[in-house]
């Protein structure tokens, strides 16, 4: 447990002058290093490649451009000043936990420990890449619109599609662990930081670097291979493949370092009296994604680092002739792959069920079932991930079996949804914006989930394989489930975190857009994928014209509702500016007791857990935490 | 003023944004259109070139097409119109490369089977002689192209290669199907450096596949 005993002068908080900040270890120096890097690693690169037979014919030298990548990578940490603390150390410079937190809006602009400077750089950098990727999706949307190619050349919707899918997929992995993880997980366990908040700063400019790096593929030809970079696809394509293997290492190694963060927090850094059956929902969410993420992540590294290797030195993991297989990457990919999907639902499920009881008015139902329900998901995620396999193959003696493990993994999942149901059975439901985006994440995941089940089950498998019906059905898990959520979660703490209502009206006008043409758009998409409309493909049978311009016009419209929720957060927070009480939602949790927004070191003093946060309904329900003398907060049901 | 300063940068950021991936997304080649014959066919006169010779990728093999100004551009997008003799004429300038899978060394899918290499009609060639083909496999048109002598004494050095230096000449005709997009390729895997010779040109329109729009 980590020690209450911070000094009010340890606690004082410096602005360093305009120049100091500017000229000091940021984000501008490490753009301009990292471009420096570039040139320098690509430069050293084709003097090691210089004369080689695939630098010559090919007109693209992997050697260099990784190595490119990969100095641009160096230059950007060594801007934004990772390296200082570690040399500060070897000269002797005594250990030191906290760098940088400081007021003002410099802050946002470098490497700062403050977990919650640290969440806000993520929630922002996070919708950023959101944006780029959704405007994808208008894009792809636009030319699909006609039967036939119209508007965007073949080889470049090909990347637009590996562009979207890739972006959204990496964006997605840290869109909750990063800006509502980092955010809050040391608030609901009553603690002033991360375990290691250095590294938490890392993993949030490495996945900044991460978004620009894919997107510098259209500098490089693009890549073909859409988000799952099979091989030997990726051996063969052109040098855009070297941006989309970096910008996923970069995720990768980012979320195996969140993972770490994250359960060493959990672990270590609880107030006293969090036991482990007080710890709040979302935060088992976060430590179960974070074991997903430790062990599945470096998988993905590891193979990225073979592809590497194929590219540049020649190796044949992926290739037949030479005594590798395809079939290497795919294991390896899916491996990943799979429990990557689960990354995407644990954080979900973790915030609507933290959010329901608080607009139920009840208590969470089966907390320890809730738990366990999560962390079954966590464990059967590893055992499914060759149902991706049916159609590559595969010895088709593991097809039942895969079958089966995958078909089980719904328990888990259904316990997620009786906590969910019995939570808000015979409740006073107040439907806020928060509370209808959790409630609409269960229509969503349903049908995703149920859906899912077609696909586990090899027979119908066969017929949906690669088809809309695919597509259709990820994007009501991901979609439909961790962005409703992530909305849901956005709407309820973002009082909490920028100390600013959002306007309700808005917010309602936004979820109501936005579920209505989230259905419209992918629903129909089933339909499609029955009538055999591949997917990664612009054209397509003509008789499916009339169906995918309502989606596509749908799709625009969704577009549009995400507009409606930019305006407001814009609006909400930089013209409105109305002030947030400190517990707007009567929650009774841990970080709803503190001002809004959170003063830095969050605590004044380590409070002493007493209860869980779910003691709703009840008047006589003991409170949630001793903050010290004359303060003792969440006490009541608050019914 | 702050909060106005803020938003016009996140305004101008998005703008940004925006236009680059429209920039982008256009950045294909143009599609050319086929010349009306006057009995009512259409003509699409081509070349395959060893080195396209210019940025982004130099050392690339290409195939090129001759505009109705008879400029040659560097495109694989060929617009013709449906249902209609598609009269097509390959100046082919590479050498041969050979192909993997012997069948595709014979002809299909052209009007009688055949096309006539340098004036002589053939049915197919041998499939060690092949440099390219063009394929059209939604349709089951299937063309192999010879390569030029390897002793030739003058071979084509810089794209768009003249009549001057070696070539073989291919003519050939397919009558169009209904309105589509319609993808072709070459079938030789012609990509020198690229692993089994079927990465970079062969995977990028403009280069070794393209597309016919049937209009």
């Amino acid at each position: 447990m980590e020690s209450a005993s911070i000094s009010v002068s340890e606690r004082r908080i410096s602005t360093p002058s305009a120049w100091s900040q500017v000229l000091g270890f940021n984000v501008i120096w490490a753009v301009a290093l990292s471009i420096g890097g570039y040139a320098l690693g690509h430069w050293l690169g084709s003097k090691i490649g210089i004369n080689s037979a695939p630098q010559t014919e090919t007109d693209q030298d992997d050697v260099a451009i990784l190595m490119g990548l990969g100095f641009a990578v160096l230059g950007w940490m060594i801007g934004l000043g990772f390296f200082n603390y570690p040399l500060a150390r070897i000269a002797g410079r005594p250990a030191t936990l906290r760098e940088r937190e400081e007021h003002g809006a410099w802050r946002y602009f470098r490497l700062c420990t403050d977990h919650k400077v640290v969440a806000i750089q993520y929630l922002v950098a996070v919708l950023f890449f959101f944006f780029v990727a959704g405007l994808n999706a208008m894009f792809i949307r636009s030319e699909l619109t006609s039967a036939n190619a119209t508007l965007i050349p073949a080889g470049n919707y090909l990347t637009l599609v590996g562009l979207h899918g890739t972006m959204m997929l990496m964006m997605m992995s840290a869109g909750v662990l990063g800006p509502l993880g980092n955010y809050l997980v040391p608030l609901m366990i009553g603690s002033r930081r991360m375990a290691f908040p250095r590294i938490e700063s890392l993993t949030m400019w490495l996945t900044v670097l991460a978004g620009f790096v894919l997107l510098s593929a259209t500098l490089l030809g693009g890549f073909p291979t859409g988000w799952t970079g099979y091989a030997p696809l990726a051996d063969q394509a052109a040098a855009g493949i070297d941006s989309y293997i970096v910008s996923f290492a970069l995720i990768g190694i980012s979320l195996a370092l969140v993972g770490v963060n994250m359960i060493a927090t959990v672990m270590t850094l609880r107030a006293p009296g969090m036991h482990w059956n007080r710890l709040p929902i979302f935060v088992w969410g976060m430590v179960t994604t974070s074991i997903l993420a430790v062990l599945a992540a470096p998988v993905l590294l590891a193979a990225l680092i073979m592809v590497v290797f194929d590219r540049t030195v020649e190796t044949s993991f992926f290739i037949t002739s030479s005594g590798g297989s395809p079939f290497l990457w795919d294991e390896l990919f899916w491996f990943f792959g799979h429990p990557e999907v689960y990354i995407l639902a644990l954080p979900g499920f973790g915030i609507v069920l933290e959010i329901l009881p608080v607009f139920a008015r009840k208590p969470l139902w089966g907390y320890r079932l809730a738990v366990a329900g999560m962390f079954g998901v966590a464990l059967m995620s590893f055992m499914v991930w060759q149902h991706h396999l049916f159609m590559s193959g595969i010895n088709s003696d593991l097809r039942p079996f895969y079958m089966f493990t995958t078909e089980l993994i719904s328990i888990p999942t259904g316990i997620i949804f009786l906590n969910g149901m019995g939570t808000l059975w015979k409740a006073r439901i107040r439907f806020t914006v928060p509370m209808l985006f959790a409630l609409a994440f269960f229509f969503n995941f349903l049908i995703g989930g149920l859906s899912g089940v077609f696909l586990s089950d090899v027979t119908s498998d066969v017929v949906t394989h690669g088809s809309y019906f695919v597509m259709a059905h990820f994007h009501y898990t991901i979609m439909g489930g961790l962005v409703f959520a992530l909305m849901g979660g956005i709407y309820f703490w973002l009082p909490k975190i920028t100390g600013f209502n959002l306007n309700e009206t808005l917010g309602k006008v936004h979820f109501w857009a936005m579920f209505i043409f989230f259905n419209l758009t992918f629903f129909p998409l089933f339909a499609a994928g029955m009538l055999g409309m591949p997917r990664r493909v612009d054209s397509y049978n003509a008789e499916l014209h009339t169906l995918n311009v309502f989606v596509s016009v749908s799709a625009f419209c969704l577009g549009l509702s995400m507009l409606v929720f930019l305006i407001n957060l814009v609006w909400s927070v930089m013209f409105r500016r109305e002030r947030a009480e400190a517990n707007p939602w009567q929650s009774k949790s841990l970080e709803w007791q503190l001002p809004s927004p959170v003063p830095v070191y969050n605590f004044e003093r380590i409070p002493t857990i007493t209860s869980h946060p779910y003691g709703y309904g009840t008047p006589e329900a003991p409170a949630v935490a001793d903050f010290g003398p004359h303060v003792i907060a969440g006490e009541g049901g608050l019914a | 003023m702050r909060a106005l300063a803020v938003a016009a940068t996140f305004g101008v950021l998005v703008a940004l944004v925006v236009v680059y991936f429209i920039f982008f997304l256009e950045s294909g080649p143009a599609a050319i259109a086929a010349t009306r014959g006057s009995d009512g066919s259409a003509d699409l006169t081509l070349q395959t070139v060893p080195s396209y010779g210019h940025h982004p990728f130099p050392d690339w093999v290409s195939y090129m097409a001759k505009d109705p100004q008879g400029k040659w551009e560097h495109t694989t997008i060929f617009k013709v119109p449906a249902h209609t003799l598609i009269k097509v004429t390959i100046y082919q300038y590479d050498g041969d490369s050979g192909l993997r899978n012997a069948f595709l060394s014979g002809v299909s899918g052209t009007t009688g089977d055949i096309e006539t290499i340098n004036g002589t009609v053939e049915h197919g060639i041998n499939a060690n002689d092949a440099a390219h083909t063009f394929t059209i496999p939604d349709i089951d048109v299937n063309v192999p192209l010879p390569g030029i002598n390897p002793n030739a004494k003058n071979p084509c050095g810089t794209a768009p290669c003249s009549l001057a230096e070696a070539h073989n000449t291919i003519t050939f005709s397919f009558r169009s199907p209904g309105p589509g997009s319609y993808r072709w390729q070459c079938f030789v895997p012609c990509a020198a450096g690229f692993l089994f010779g079927n990465g970079g040109p062969m995977q990028t329109i403009g280069y070794m596949s393209g597309l016919i729009e049937v209009s």
